[in-house]
C-alpha cells in the first residue's frame, strides 16, 4: 500500500531532502519553540497589520457613531464596498476548506503541507468576513435579529431572504472550519507540549491538546472524527459560495439575477482562495526555511488548481455575456453595454485583464515554477476577484430599470478605512498565527514521511 | 411672598425688569452688576435661601421661587425657554382632544396675491397646510409655496427679538425711539413688500394722513408692472387678467407659466386639466400652444412649443395679432414656420370666444397690449379671460428715487415691511450705504435680512399663521388670515406696529375687523368658509377693439439673459426653507443652487459643460455662477434665477448659489439683450436629483398624439411587453386571494396627461410625513429623502432630433404598492410586509438597514437614512437636534432615526384615520375619504387614490380607462399605482 502511494504525480518528492522524524518535527515545531529567532519579516509584516487594525478599530468606531453614510453608499447603490469586501473575504477563506476537506477525501497527499496555514486562513478570512454583514446593516446594534431566537414577540427572521440563508451559511461555515482546524491540531498541540520549556507555553499547550497522549485509541478517534469533519466541510465548499451567490441570484436585479452565479461564485471564490495562499505562502517559505516542506510542487500544483478556477470564472463571464444577448431582454443587454462602455468600464476591463488574460500564463510549466511570477500572477488574481465583485455589486446598481434613478458611487476615504482595515487584521492574524501555533500539521507531515521514507531510506541505509 | 422678598431682599421681577432693555456688552456687565448687589450675592451663596419657607410652601412662593429660578437660568445667557415640567390639563381647553387635529381656514399670502388654506393644529401646534377647497384660487389644491409655509413658521433662524445695531432691544425701546423722530422728519418713507392685505392697505393710508411726509415705496421683485402698464396701455387703466381656461379650447401662452408660477397658478392647473382629460368617451381636447425663452412646466403640457427668445415675443404677438386680425402690421414672421403660424391663427379664429392669449409678467407693457387687442378681437373677453382692476395702488416713489432721497437727506426715516432691497434690487450696496445716513431705519421682517443688517433697528415679523390680518387673491377674493398659534417669538403684528407709530396702540384682530366692520356672525362664517363675503376686484370694461401698440422684436447681440423667479425659493423669500431649498426644480432638478443655464447650442459653442463657472456680463454688472445646460432654451437666451446668494436671512440661505438682483434694475427686471457670457476656468459643484434624463428607449413614459391614441388607445410601443399576465404564475396566489377577499384595497392611478411637475406633491408629502432634509452634500451623494419624486425626461420633438427643444415628459415616482412587491422577500427580518390592504408596509421599529429591499426595487423609490438626518438647520449629516423643529412633525407619523429604511405608504395615518371614523359608524371608509396628502395637493387631479377592489370607485373607473398601464409591467411585480398614458393634441396641419 505505502509503496504505491510514495509519487503521487511527479518525479520529485513532496519533501526534500534529507530529512528524519525529528527534523521535520525541529522544523516547524521550532518555529514556535525559537520565539527570539524570528526573520526580521515578521515584525514589518505584523506592525504594519498591527497599524491597519488601529485604522479598523477606527472606521468601525465612527461607522457605528455615525451611520452607514460614511461610507459612498447610497441610492441607488444601496451595496458596495461593505458587500464586495464582504463576499472577498468568504472567498478567500474557500481554498482553506478544499485543501483540508476535499483534498483529504481524495487522498491528495500534498496538502498536507500546506492545509494547517489554508486553514488558519480560513478562519481569518471568515472573520473578516462576517464583520461585514453586521456592520453594513443600518442598525447594527440590532442586527442579531437576522439570528433565530425565541423571544417575547415570536418574531422570526424572515425565511425567504437570501440574507437570512447566508446568516446560516456564514456562521456554519465558520463553525464547522473552526472545529476542523482544531482537530488538526491537538496532535501537534500535544507535540508542542512535550517539546517546550517555557512554562506557561507548556500549560498553554497542555490545555490545547486535551490531553492527548497519542495512544492507537487516540489516532484511532482522531482519524474518525477528522474524517467525519471532513464530510461536514466537504458540502460547504460548495453551499457558501452558493449561498453567498443567491443573495444577488435571487433578486431581479440584471447584472445579479443568473443562475450561472453558484457554479461561477464557487470557482471564484476557490481562485481567490489559491491566489491568497500562495500570496502568503510563498514569501513564508522562504522566510521560514521550509522550501522543503512546501516544495516547488505545491506552488506548481496550486497555480494549476489557479488556472482550472480562473477558466470556470472566465467562462462564467462568457456565460453571462452570451444571455444578455440571448435573452433578447433590454435590461439584461443593457447591463452589459454599461459594464463594457459604461463609466466604471474600466474596472470591467482591468477584471477581464486579472481574472481571464493574465492567468493564462500559469499554461507554462516554466512560469509556474517561477516564484516572482506566480507570485505577482496571484496577487493580480486576489485583485481581479475583487474586481469581479465591484462590477457585480455597484456596476450592477448604479444603473437598473429606470434612468431617473440612475446614479454613481464613489467610496469614501472610511470605506477604504475599513476594506484595509481588515486586511490588516488579516495580515496581522496570519503572523500571529505562525508564529505560536504550528504552520504546518508536523504529525502528517511525519506520517507522510513515514510513507514516502521507505525506499530513499533503503537506499540510504544500503549506502551507508 | 412678603417674607420670599425681605429674606433675599431682591426683587426678581425688578431684576428681569432692568434686564430687558439692556444690550450686548451692557447687560452682561449690568447683569453682574445685578448679580453683585450684596442681597443677590447671598441668595446666590446661600444654598436653599427659601429653606425656611420650603416646607410650608405655598402655591405663589412656589411660583416665585421659579422666578428665581427662570433668572438664574438667565445667567447662562440663552434665550430658549427653560425647562418646564409638563402638567397635565386639570380643565381641558375646548375643542382641544389629545390626538385629535383641529382644522382652521386662513389664508397664505404671497406674491401680491393671497391663496386660501385649511390649517391643520394638533394640541395647538400647527403641522400642515392644505389648500381649501371652498376658496376660489385654491379648491383645496395648493403648491410647493403653502405646502412649505409651516417650515418657516417653526424655522429657528427667524427673527426672534428686535435688535438695535445688532443688540438686543424692545419693541418699547423702539417705538419710543420712533415716535421721537417720526413726528420730526424730514422724510419718512415705508418700503412695503408685495403684502395683499387690505386692512395694511388702510393703515398704509392713515399713516400717510398722521405722517403727512410720508410716502409709500412698494417694493416687488416679482412684479406685474408690465401687465398692469399693458392694460394701461389697451384699456387706459390698470388691469390684470383673470383667466378662465375652462371654456378654453385653444391657449396660447406666451412666456406665461399659468400652470406653475404666475398668480392664479392653482386654480387655473384645475381648470385646464379640465380640459384634457381623455378617454373614451371624451375625445376632445383643448391645445395649448406655448411660446417661450425658457421651458416652463406650463411647456412640459403644451402640444406645440417654441422656444423664441424673450425679446421676440412682442414680435411674435404683433404677428398673432396681424393674423387674427387684431393689428394691421406684421410682427415678425421669420420666428416661426409657415404651417406653425397658418395652424396656430386657424385654430384661434374658429376657436373665438374661446381661445385664451396668455402673457407672462416678463413680457413688455406692449406684449401684454397686444394679447389684450388679440382677445378682444377673438371676442375671448368675458369667457376666458376678464380684466379686473389692480389690487392696490402703485408706488408714491420709485426704489431708485428713494435711494436719491435718502443719499441727499430728504428722507431721513425709512421703515421697510417685510420688503428686502438691499438684497432683492440692483441696488444693493448703495442702498445699504445710504439707509445709514437716515435718522432712523428700521426693518420688520421674518428674518434679518441683508436690509435689516442695514439698518439701524431690526424688528421680528410674525409668521402668518402666528398673526391676524387679511389678504386678497387674485381677483380681489378676501379672506381673513386667522392665526393658529400665540407667536413663538417676541414679534409685533405689521397691524399693530403701525397704529403704534401712530400713537394709538392697537390689536390686530381689532385692526382686521375695522376694516371689515361686520358684525360677529358674519365675521365667524368668513372664519369658518376661510372666504369673505365682499365684492372682489372692479371689472375693467373692454372695448370691441382695443388699439395697441406694434409689437416688434429687439435685435439680440450676442445672448440674451432671463431673470425670472426661483421656482422653488421665488424672489429669496423661501430661501432660508430647506425643504424649498431641497426641491428639485423642474427639469434641471437642481437642488440648493441656483445656475446659469444655457441652450444646448450656447453650450457647445461656448465648450461649457455643467459646472463650468461663467461671467455673465449685461450691461456694466457681471454675475458669476455655474453654468448648467438645459434643452428648451431658446438658442442664445441665458436663463438666471432669482432668491439665491443671500448675504443674510439664515443658515440654510446664506451660501447657496449667486446673487442675479446685481444684473436687474427697476426698469429692466427680467434681463436684457445683448449679455456676454464667458468661461472663467472655476468649476463648481451642483447637487442634481437627477442624473440621467433620457428613457433609453424604455417603456417608462407611454405618450402619443390624439390620432396616434385613436389607432392604439392604450399606446403601448410595439417593441413594449407590457404587463405580465397575472396566470404566469406556478404559485397559487388562493392565499392572498382569500386574505384579501372582502378587504378594501388601496390602489392609485396618476394621469400624465394633467402633470406638468409643479412638485407640490413632493413638498405636501415631505409634510406630511415627517420627511428629513439632507443638505447639499448628501443630496450630490444620492441620498435624498423625498418619498415621492417628478422624474423629469427628454425626448425629441417629432421630427426634431436636435437638444435644442426636446419634448420633455414628467412622471411622479411614489411607492408603486407592488402586489408581488421584490422588496418583501428579502427582507431578512420581515420589515417591509404585505398589509391584507394590499400596501407594502414598512416596519420601522424592525428594520435592521440591510438596504437590500432598495436594491431590489426595480423602481428605486426606498429611501434610507444613512445618517441621522432629523431635526437639523445647517450640518444635516450630523446630529443638531433642533427642539423648535421637533414641533413641526406629524404626530401620526414616526419620526424616522438613522440606519432605517422608508418609503411612501399610501399615507397609512390617513387610511387610518379613516377607518376609525369608518368603523365608528359601522361602514366601510368610503371612497374619497381617504385623500393621501401629495393627491389632495394636486393642483391638476392628476393624483387619484381609492379602493381598486370596488368596481365604482373613482380610482377603478380610472384605472379602466384604456390608457392606463403599469410602470415596468413586465417584471411581474403588479403595481397598484399606474399610470395612464399622456396625450397630446398637436394640430395636424403643423408640420412638426
Amino acid at each position: 500500500m505505502a509503496e504505491t502511494l510514495t509519487k503521487p504525480h511527479d518525479e520529485e518528492p513532496l519533501i526534500e531532502g534529507n530529512q528524519t522524524y525529528a527534523s521535520l518535527t525541529e522544523t516547524v515545531a521550532g518555529v514556535v519553540q525559537r520565539q527570539k529567532d524570528h526573520p526580521k519579516a515578521w515584525f514589518v509584516a505584523f506592525v504594519l497589520g498591527f497599524g491597519l487594525v488601529n485604522v479598523l478599530l477606527l472606521s468601525i468606531t465612527y461607522l457605528v457613531y455615525m451611520g452607514i453614510g460614511i461610507w459612498g453608499n447610497n441610492q441607488p447603490v444601496a451595496w458596495s464596498f461593505d458587500i464586495i469586501n464582504f463576499v472577498w473575504w468568504i472567498g478567500i477563506g474557500h481554498a482553506g476548506t478544499l485543501i483540508s476537506a476535499i483534498l483529504l477525501l481524495m487522498r491528495q497527499e500534498w496538502r498536507t503541507s500546506i492545509n494547517r496555514f489554508a486553514e488558519a486562513m480560513t478562519i481569518f478570512a471568515v472573520m473578516c468576513a462576517g464583520m461585514y454583514p453586521l456592520l453594513h446593516t443600518g442598525r447594527p446594534w440590532v442586527a442579531y435579529w437576522l439570528l433565530p431566537y425565541p423571544n417575547i414577540l415570536a418574531m422570526w427572521p424572515q425565511p425567504r431572504s437570501p440574507l437570512v440563508w447566508d446568516v446560516f451559511a456564514v456562521s456554519t461555515y465558520m463553525t464547522v472550519s473552526i472545529l476542523f482546524w482544531y482537530t488538526g491540531l491537538v496532535p501537534d498541540l500535544a507535540t508542542l507540549r512535550d517539546r517546550v520549556k517555557n512554562r506557561f507555553a507548556k500549560v498553554l499547550a497542555g490545555m490545547g491538546s486535551l490531553g492527548w497522549r497519542g495512544s492507537a485509541k487516540h489516532w484511532m478517534r482522531y482519524e474518525q472524527a477528522y474524517i467525519i469533519l471532513a464530510g461536514l466541510s466537504t458540502p460547504l465548499v460548495l453551499s457558501v459560495h452558493t449561498i453567498v451567490s443567491f443573495d444577488f441570484a435571487v433578486s431581479i436585479l440584471p447584472g445579479w439575477q443568473a443562475t450561472i452565479f453558484p457554479p461561477y461564485f464557487v470557482a471564484g471564490a476557490v481562485y481567490a482562495g489559491f491566489a491568497m495562499v500562495l500570496t502568503f505562502m510563498i514569501p513564508m517559505r522562504r522566510w521560514y526555511r521550509i522550501e522543503h516542506l512546501v516544495t516547488m510542487n505545491h506552488i506548481d500544483w496550486m497555480a494549476k488548481i489557479m488556472l482550472t478556477t480562473g477558466l470556470i470564472v472566465f467562462y462564467g463571464y462568457i456565460v453571462e455575456v452570451f444571455y444578455a444577448w440571448y435573452s433578447a431582454n433590454p435590461y439584461e443587454q443593457f447591463m452589459m453595454w454599461n459594464r463594457w462602455h459604461g463609466p466604471y468600464a474600466p474596472a470591467y476591463w482591468l477584471l477581464i485583464l486579472c481574472n481571464g488574460v493574465i492567468p493564462q500564463l500559469l499554461w507554462s510549466k516554466k512560469n509556474r515554477r517561477n516564484l516572482k511570477l506566480v507570485f505577482a500572477v496571484s496577487l493580480v488574481v486576489s485583485l481581479g476577484m475583487w474586481l469581479e465583485r465591484f462590477i457585480i455589486i455597484p456596476v450592477s446598481l448604479h444603473r437598473d430599470f429606470l434612468p431617473s434613478s440612475w446614479g454613481m458611487y464613489y467610496p469614501t476615504i472610511w470605506d477604504f478605512g475599513m476594506f484595509f482595515g481588515t486586511i490588516g487584521f488579516f495580515v496581522m492574524m496570519m503572523f500571529l498565527f505562525v508564529r505560536f501555533i504550528p504552520m504546518i500539521s508536523i504529525f502528517e507531515v511525519r506520517e507522510l514521511w513515514s510513507r514516502i521514507r521507505p525506499q530513499r531510506a533503503e537506499v540510504k541505509e544500503v549506502e551507508a | 411672598m412678603e417674607e420670599t422678598k425681605t429674606q433675599t431682599g431682591l426683587d426678581i421681577e425688578e431684576i428681569r425688569r432692568r434686564l430687558r432693555g439692556e444690550r450686548g456688552q451692557r447687560y452682561w456687565r449690568s447683569l453682574e452688576e445685578v448679580a453683585e448687589t450684596p442681597e443677590f450675592q447671598q441668595f446666590l451663596e446661600d444654598e436653599f435661601p427659601n429653606r425656611s419657607s420650603l416646607l410650608d410652601l405655598d402655591r405663589r412662593s412656589f411660583l416665585k421661587v421659579m422666578g428665581a429660578s427662570l433668572a438664574l437660568a438667565g445667567l447662562s445667557g440663552c434665550r430658549f425657554l427653560p425647562k418646564e415640567k409638563i402638567v397635565p390639563y386639570v380643565k381641558a381647553p375646548e375643542e382641544v382632544v389629545p390626538g385629535k387635529p383641529t382644522y382652521y381656514a386662513t389664508a397664505m399670502p404671497f406674491a401680491g396675491s393671497s391663496i386660501g388654506l385649511i390649517a391643520k393644529a394638533v394640541m395647538g401646534r400647527p403641522i400642515k397646510l392644505e389648500g381649501n377647497e371652498s376658496h376660489p384660487w385654491s379648491l383645496g389644491a395648493s403648491d410647493v409655496f403653502s405646502q412649505a409655509a409651516i417650515l418657516t413658521l417653526y424655522d429657528p433662524d427667524r427673527g426672534t427679538t428686535v435688535k438695535n445695531r445688532g443688540f438686543v432691544a424692545t419693541w418699547e425701546e423702539f417705538l419710543a425711539e420712533a415716535r421721537k423722530v417720526l413726528p420730526q422728519a424730514k422724510g419718512v418713507r415705508l418700503v412695503v413688500g408685495d403684502a395683499a392685505s387690505p386692512t395694511l392697505e388702510r393703515q398704509l393710508a392713515e399713516f400717510q394722513r398722521v405722517y403727512p411726509s410720508a410716502k409709500i415705496v412698494r417694493h416687488e421683485p416679482v412684479s406685474r408692472a408690465n401687465a398692469l402698464e399693458g392694460a394701461k396701455i389697451a384699456l387706459g387703466r390698470e388691469a390684470l387678467p383673470v383667466h378662465d381656461f375652462s371654456k378654453a379650447r385653444v391657449v396660447l401662452a406666451v412666456d406665461a407659466d399659468f400652470l406653475a408660477s404666475m398668480p392664479g397658478k392653482v386654480r387655473y392647473a384645475r381648470e385646464f386639466a379640465g380640459t384634457r382629460r381623455v378617454d373614451e368617451k371624451n375625445q376632445s381636447l383643448s391645445r395649448l400652444y406655448c411660446v417661450e425663452p425658457a421651458p416652463t412646466p406650463t411647456g412640459i403640457l403644451a402640444d406645440h412649443r417654441l422656444p423664441i427668445a424673450q425679446a421676440d415675443l412682442e414680435g411674435f404677438l404683433q404677428h398673432v395679432a396681424y393674423l387674427v386680425g387684431a393689428a394691421s402690421q406684421p410682427g415678425a414672421a421669420n420666428l416661426a414656420p409657415e404651417s406653425f403660424w397658418n395652424g396656430l391663427a386657424k385654430d384661434l379664429r374658429s376657436a373665438g370666444a374661446q381661445a385664451a392669449v396668455v402673457v407672462g409678467d416678463a413680457c413688455t407693457p406692449a406684449a401684454h397690449a397686444l394679447a389684450i387687442a388679440i382677445q378682444a378681437k377673438l371676442g375671448s373677453v368675458g369667457s376666458t379671460v376678464r380684466y379686473v382692476a389692480a389690487p392696490r395702488p402703485r408706488s408714491d416713489l420709485r426704489l431708485s428715487a428713494l435711494l436719491e432721497e435718502l443719499e441727499s437727506g430728504a428722507a431721513d426715516a425709512v421703515l421697510f415691511l417685510q420688503a428686502n432691497p438691499v438684497y432683492s434690487s440692483g441696488l444693493g450696496e448703495r442702498l445699504a450705504k445710504a439707509i445709514g445716513k437716515a435718522k432712523l431705519s428700521a426693518c420688520f421682517d421674518l428674518y434679518e435680512t441683508e436690509t435689516a443688517a442695514a439698518c439701524m433697528w431690526y424688528l421680528p415679523a410674525p409668521h402668518f399663521l402666528e398673526d391676524w390680518s387679511d389678504a386678497r387673491a387674485l381677483d380681489g377674493t378676501v379672506s381673513i388670515v386667522q392665526p393658529l398659534v400665540e407667536p413663538l417669538h417676541d414679534t409685533l403684528s405689521v397691524h399693530s406696529l403701525l397704529p403704534a407709530l401712530m400713537n394709538r396702540p392697537s390689536e390686530p384682530l381689532a385692526e382686521v375687523r375695522k376694516t371689515w366692520a361686520v358684525d360677529d356672525k358674519t365675521w365667524r362664517t368668513w372664519l369658518n368658509e376661510g372666504v369673505a363675503s365682499v365684492p372682489k376686484a372692479a371689472e375693467v370694461p373692454v372695448p370691441a377693439t382695443v388699439q395697441a401698440p406694434v409689437g416688434r422684436s429687439r435685435r439680440v447681440d450676442g445672448f440674451e439673459v432671463a431673470i425670472r423667479p426661483d421656482p422653488t425659493v421665488w424672489d429669496g423669500t423661501f430661501a432660508n426653507n430647506g425643504w424649498l431649498q431641497e426641491l428639485p426644480k423642474p427639469f434641471t432638478k437642481l437642488t440648493w443652487d441656483n445656475a446659469v443655464h444655457l441652450s444646448f447650442s450656447a453650450a457647445e459653442s461656448l465648450k461649457v459643460s455643467n459646472g463650468d463657472v461663467v461671467r455673465v456680463t449685461l450691461g456694466e454688472r457681471s454675475v458669476e455662477g455655474p453654468a448648467w445646460i438645459l434643452p428648451g432654451l431658446a438658442k442664445n437666451t441665458v436663463l438666471l434665477h432669482l432668491g439665491y446668494g443671500r448675504r443674510a436671512g439664515g443658515r440654510v440661505a446664506e451660501g447657496a448659489g449667486f446673487d442675479v438682483y446685481p444684473l436687474t434694475s427697476e426698469d429692466s427686471p427680467w434681463g436684457g439683450v445683448g449679455a456676454r457670457v464667458e468661461k472663467t476656468g472655476k468649476r463648481a459643484v451642483l447637487a442634481s436629483a437627477q442624473m440621467h434624463f433620457s428613457m433609453e428607449g424604455r417603456d417608462i413614459v407611454r405618450m402619443g398624439t390624439m390620432e396616434e391614441y385613436r389607432r392604439n388607445p392604450s399606446l403601448k410601443p410595439e417593441h413594449a411587453h407590457g404587463e405580465a399576465p397575472r396566470d404566469l404564475t406556478l404559485y397559487s396566489d388562493e392565499e392572498k386571494r382569500r386574505e384579501q377577499e372582502g378587504v378594501q384595497q388601496w390602489g392609485m392611478a396618476i394621469d400624465l396627461n394633467l402633470c406638468m411637475g409643479c412638485n407640490a406633491c413632493v413638498t405636501a408629502c415631505q409634510a406630511e410625513n415627517n420627511i428629513p432634509v439632507v443638505g447639499k452634500d448628501q443630496v450630490q451623494r444620492g441620498r435624498e429623502m423625498h418619498w415621492i419624486r417628478i422624474d423629469h425626461y427628454y425626448g425629441p420633438r417629432a421630427g426634431d432630433g436636435s437638444g435644442d427643444n426636446p419634448t420633455h415628459v414628467v412622471q411622479p415616482i411614489n411607492c408603486m404598492q407592488c402586489e408581488n412587491a421584490p422588496c418583501e422577500p428579502v427582507c431578512p427580518v420581515a420589515a417591509t410586509v404585505h398589509s391584507h390592504e394590499g400596501l407594502n408596509q414598512m416596519v420601522y421599529n424592525r428594520c435592521v438597514g440591510t438596504r437590500y429591499c432598495s436594491n431590489n426595487c426595480p423602481y428605486k423609490v426606498r429611501r434610507f437614512n444613512y445618517l441621522n438626518y432629523q431635526f437639523a438647520q445647517k450640518n444635516f449629516d450630523r446630529k443638531e437636534d433642533i427642539p423648535l423643529l421637533k414641533l413641526l412633525n406629524n404626530p401620526d407619523v414616526t419620526v424616522r432615526g438613522r440606519g432605517v429604511m422608508e418609503k411612501c405608504t399610501y399615507c397609512v395615518q390617513r387610511i387610518n384615520a379613516a377607518r376609525i371614523e369608518a368603523k365608528k359608524k359601522g361602514r366601510d371608509i368610503r371612497d374619497g375619504e381617504v385623500v393621501t396628502a401629495c393627491q389632495q395637493a394636486c393642483p391638476s387631479q392628476a393624483i387619484v387614490f381609492g379602493d381598486v377592489s370596488d368596481p365604482n370607485s373613482r380610482v377603478s373607473q380610472i384605472k379602466r380607462n384604456q390608457r392606463n398601464y403599469a410602470l415596468l409591467g413586465e417584471l411581474n411585480t403588479r403595481p397598484r399605482t399606474t399610470y395612464l398614458a399622456r396625450v397630446t393634441n398637436p394640430n395636424p396641419e403643423i408640420e412638426a
